[in-house]
């Protein structure tokens, strides 16, 4: 029986009381016996095979200490220039990296990651989702979150295969996903996310239409952003989330989870994870450490089923080799200074920061927006999303005429399946904009659009 | 070669791959006048990172700072080609180093180690079952990018001089010159070498067998991967190091990957690929669908040391680096002679970490290596991946010079000759039953 638990969690850290997300019970029987995910392999994935120094270690797993080891394939370590490191954090605390830590941070280190930070890793993951297959789940180390995923695009995605994305989508996925050419499937979303209905019906559409055979697997994941969500600062209701669960499994599809602004949710009650709603093993869920620590540091971590997180380490071996072992140890000794506790006191202080910043761009766009852009109230993440009804397409507005009042907002045809169609929508970030900047802002934009309006009324 | 000639190269994937809006938008808002009031970039606030300053203690006692806006530096995406002054940094390196002819048509990325850079080059160019041309034996980890495209090699004979000619022609004669102008043909698009210090050879291509091997890849019009990793671990002086493939690139045809992880630090995870503007590009386009950029960290901190060095500096750490390997490759010579002489045969690599021997007494080193190494308290590397056919039988072991005194590789040597010695027996014994029987 995998526990969870059904009421609020309230964690009493000095005075601040700070919630972990309601973690549901899910029993045994639910749990259906492993899926074959080789259905699910693009050709590239299939073919690909440990690599041959891989399958060499693990024969020669657990030597003794006094094996004279001349197999290595490591530089010499007594050459490399730094011996220490101390770094100062914001509360005046100091991490001090000795010799040993320092070497390890700039030595090749495991492929799967910095093994300490693994480890937090999983009590973090155990923490706050409490994964029902969680036995056969494993965790990887990505560079950043997003790497993990173009990883797990190539591993999924043959040419036509279908996936299913959000409309509006994260522009970065298509900057990998649409290179390997597969169909979308674009379901757009309300307030509460992505819109189930809507989905189903895409999905029966596509099953009549197309279908599956029996050979080859044609649908093969969703990719869905559902916290804070980029460029809609959205955040999928629970409701939503099992809805579309359902749907997962009786349409046989997996399920990125990119949750890149999980902590930036401006909630105190956090709607479960994909992931905490696993019971069949179809989500591959991507976390970052880039909103709340360091987006330079590049580190972020991939958690699934064990047989498709081992073939994205057999990519990664092949490329990155594991990232920056400093990156990594850093992160890990903010979690030895910090632990769980702390951390979680952390990204709180985080996302009130985003909070109040998300405030100040309403008040900014009630202010001088209002009668020309609609928008929905950000209920996470970084990101106002903004509708200009009487203009056709905000491109040219925003990058040739909004440019020269020196203000550039991201046009929104980008986030879409189809960036050559016009489109009326925009992206304002807030999250390095001072309120009173963001109240000049919007200002010189309400000019901007105003001329746009007055433009188009004198070409008619 | 023209631009459009490039297209020669790239397969479906990569001639896809399209500029990113907000990659480019990125770059616009690192040049802006600081009065732009941008609201676009993704770019998280560095008031919510909890590191706020540093300093790294160098082996010499010279300390290296990271001011709190160097610190943000560090924190904070950027862009991704790589951070802007060691951008610049190593193309002041690299244009020093090797004055390429084309330079100005000529392009640098930062890549998370240049084995990554590796990747997305030949990402970029493969499509299943092309033929390769690789050197023999190779760098296991070329084979771990390639395998997923289930390649058919053309693998290259290579001596103790590197890579042989006459065996590239010899490689390529199913095809005319002409064929490379036809897009049907099959004719393969690049030549894969690490023609310095060649792991696990250790050889070092000459400049002679260099400059015939790149008219044969002008001649059949493909381009060549310098895989370079080892360029600084060359034992002879600086002034006779044989000129790089990327030297010698009249004709915009080399993609050389270089690395900080022999000589820096490995774990830094810094490297750069140096080539063609358009090839640069699609792989820049590649970095930005993935790593989106590499550590900023790793390269503020290389950047940093490499202006406190300056040039004095760098080529002064670099003969260290240098005079150690080449004491460390003595060393092991020196065991090696004391102890597998008659049991194996070896040329004395010219770089590198790495020697390669021959056990010729011993038909397959796979299971010797496997089965009964530990016992014998030492531990080498069978030759079998380093093959592009693994499954071959192999008489060849690699032995590595990193890391390890000159005590222990006295010690390793002579458990390794027992070993050698016993396989032997039991390999005659073997055979003596197989005929009995």
């Amino acid at each position: 029986m995998v526990l969870g638990v059904e009421n609020k969690i309230k964690l009493d850290v000095n005075d601040t009381a700070l919630s972990l997300p309601r973690i549901r019970l899910v029993s045994a029987p639910l749990l259906r016996g492993r899926m074959d995910y080789s259905r699910f392999l693009s050709t590239n994935a299939k073919t690909r095979k440990p690599s041959w120094i891989t399958q060499l270690r693990s024969y020669l797993a657990n030597p003794s200490s006094d094996i004279l080891w001349l197999a290595g394939g490591h530089p010499d370590a007594s050459l490399f220039p730094f011996k220490e490191t101390t770094i100062t954090l914001k509360n005046g605390q100091e991490i001090h990296l000795n010799q040993d830590l320092m070497a390890t941070s700039l030595q090749y280190g495991p492929i799967e990651g910095h093994t300490p930070l693994l480890k937090y890793l999983a009590d973090l993951t155990q923490k706050l989702h409490s994964p029902p297959r969680w036995s056969e789940t494993r965790q990887l180390v990505t560079v950043g979150g997003q790497d993990g995923m173009a990883k797990a695009f190539v591993m999924l995605t043959d040419p036509g295969d279908y996936v299913v994305v959000p409309e509006p989508c994260y522009a970065g996925i298509f900057s990998e996903l649409t290179s390997l050419n597969p169909h979308y499937l674009p379901v757009e979303e309300d307030e509460e996310g992505m819109r189930s209905d809507l989905l189903r019906s895409a999905l029966a559409r596509w099953k009549s239409e197309i279908g599956e055979t029996h050979s080859e697997k044609r649908l093969k994941f969703m990719y869905t952003n559902p916290s804070g969500s980029n460029p809609s600062g959205t955040n999928m209701s629970e409701k939503r989330r099992r809805e579309i669960y359902a749907l997962a499994c009786e349409y046989d599809f997996l399920i990125l989870e990119d949750d890149a602004y999980y902590f930036l949710q401006f909630q105190d009650d956090f709607p479960p994870s994909f992931l905490s709603l696993d019971t069949e093993g179809r989500v591959l869920r991507f976390d970052s450490f880039s909103k709340t620590v360091s987006a330079g540091l590049r580190v972020g971590y991939v958690t699934g089923p064990e047989f498709l997180v081992e073939k994205i380490s057999q990519h990664i071996m092949a490329t990155v080799m594991g990232g920056s072992s400093l990156s990594q140890v850093l992160v890990t000794e903010l979690f030895h200074m910090w632990g769980l506790e702390g951390f979680l006191r952390h990204v709180k202080e985080v996302r009130d920061m985003y909070r109040r910043r998300r405030d100040a761009a309403l008040s900014a766009a009630e202010k001088h927006l209002t009668g020309l852009c609609e928008w929905r109230k950000p209920g996470g993440g970084m990101f106002l999303w903004l509708k200009v009804p009487k203009v056709k397409d905000t491109q040219a507005m925003l990058l040739e005429r909004g440019t020269k009042k020196s203000i550039l907002l991201v046009p929104g045809n980008g986030f879409t399946t189809r960036p050559e169609l016009p489109c009326q929508y925009m992206r304002a970030s807030y999250s390095t904009v001072l309120p009173e900047e963001m109240d000049k802002a919007f200002q010189i934009l309400a000019e901007v659009i105003r001329d746009e309006i007055q433009l188009n009324n004198e070409v008619k | 070669m023209s631009q459009t000639k490039y297209c020669r190269y790239m397969n479906e994937v990569a001639r896809r791959r399209e500029p990113s809006l907000l990659r480019e938008l990125f770059s616009m808002q690192v040049e802006a006048p600081d009065d732009a009031v941008f609201l676009m970039a993704g770019m998280p606030s560095p008031d919510t990172f909890p590191l706020v300053e540093g300093s790294l203690t160098l082996r010499d006692g010279r300390t290296l700072t990271l001011s709190p806006k160097k610190m943000v530096d560090c924190l904070q995406y950027g862009p991704t080609p790589g951070y802007p002054p060691l951008l610049k940094q190593l193309k002041d390196l690299t244009k020093r180093l090797h004055g390429p002819p084309t330079w100005q048509d000529s392009e640098v990325v930062v890549t998370t180690g240049s084995q990554s850079g590796l990747l997305m080059a030949m990402e970029m160019m493969m499509s299943p079952n092309d033929y390769v041309i690789i050197e023999e034996p190779c760098y296991t980890g070329a084979i771990s990018i390639l395998a997923p495209y289930s390649p058919r090699y053309l693998p290259v004979k290579t001596d103790s001089e590197g890579m042989i000619p006459g065996s590239l022609e010899a490689a390529l004669s199913r095809w005319r010159p002409q064929d490379a102008e036809d897009a049907h043909s099959d004719i393969p698009k690049f030549i894969y070498t690490i023609p310095t210090a060649c792991n696990p050879t250790g050889a070092v291509t000459s400049e002679k067998r260099r400059r015939e091997i790149y008219k044969i890849a002008c001649e059949y019009n493909l381009l060549i991967l310098e895989d370079d990793p080892y360029y600084f671990l060359q034992f002879m002086d600086e002034e006779n190091f044989p000129p790089s493939y990327l030297k010698l690139d009249t004709e915009g045809r080399v993609l050389r990957f270089d690395s900080f992880s022999k000589i820096i630090a490995a774990g830094l995870r810094v490297g750069w690929v140096t080539g063609p503007q358009p090839l640069i590009r699609k792989i820049s386009l590649h970095k930005g669908a993935s790593v989106i950029s590499s550590a900023s960290m790793s390269q503020v901190v290389v950047s940093e040391l490499l202006e406190m060095w300056g040039d004095e500096g760098l080529k002064n750490h670099v003969r260290e680096v240098r005079l150690f390997y080449r004491s460390q490759r003595d060393a092991m010579l020196l065991a090696a002679e004391r102890h597998l002489s008659g049991l194996c045969e070896w040329s004395a690599p010219a770089g590198g970490m790495f020697l390669w021997i021959k056990a010729g007494c011993i038909s397959d080193t796979w299971s010797m290596v496997l089965e009964r190494a530990m016992k014998k308290k030492v531990m080498v590397v069978p030759g079998h991946g380093f093959l592009t056919d693994s499954a071959k039988a192999c008489q060849y072991l690699r032995l590595s010079f990193s890391a390890n005194t000159p005590l222990n590789m006295e010690k390793g040597l002579c458990s390794l000759a027992q070993l050698i010695r016993e396989e032997i027996e039991l390999q005659n014994t073997h055979q003596l039953l197989q005929k009995k029987g």
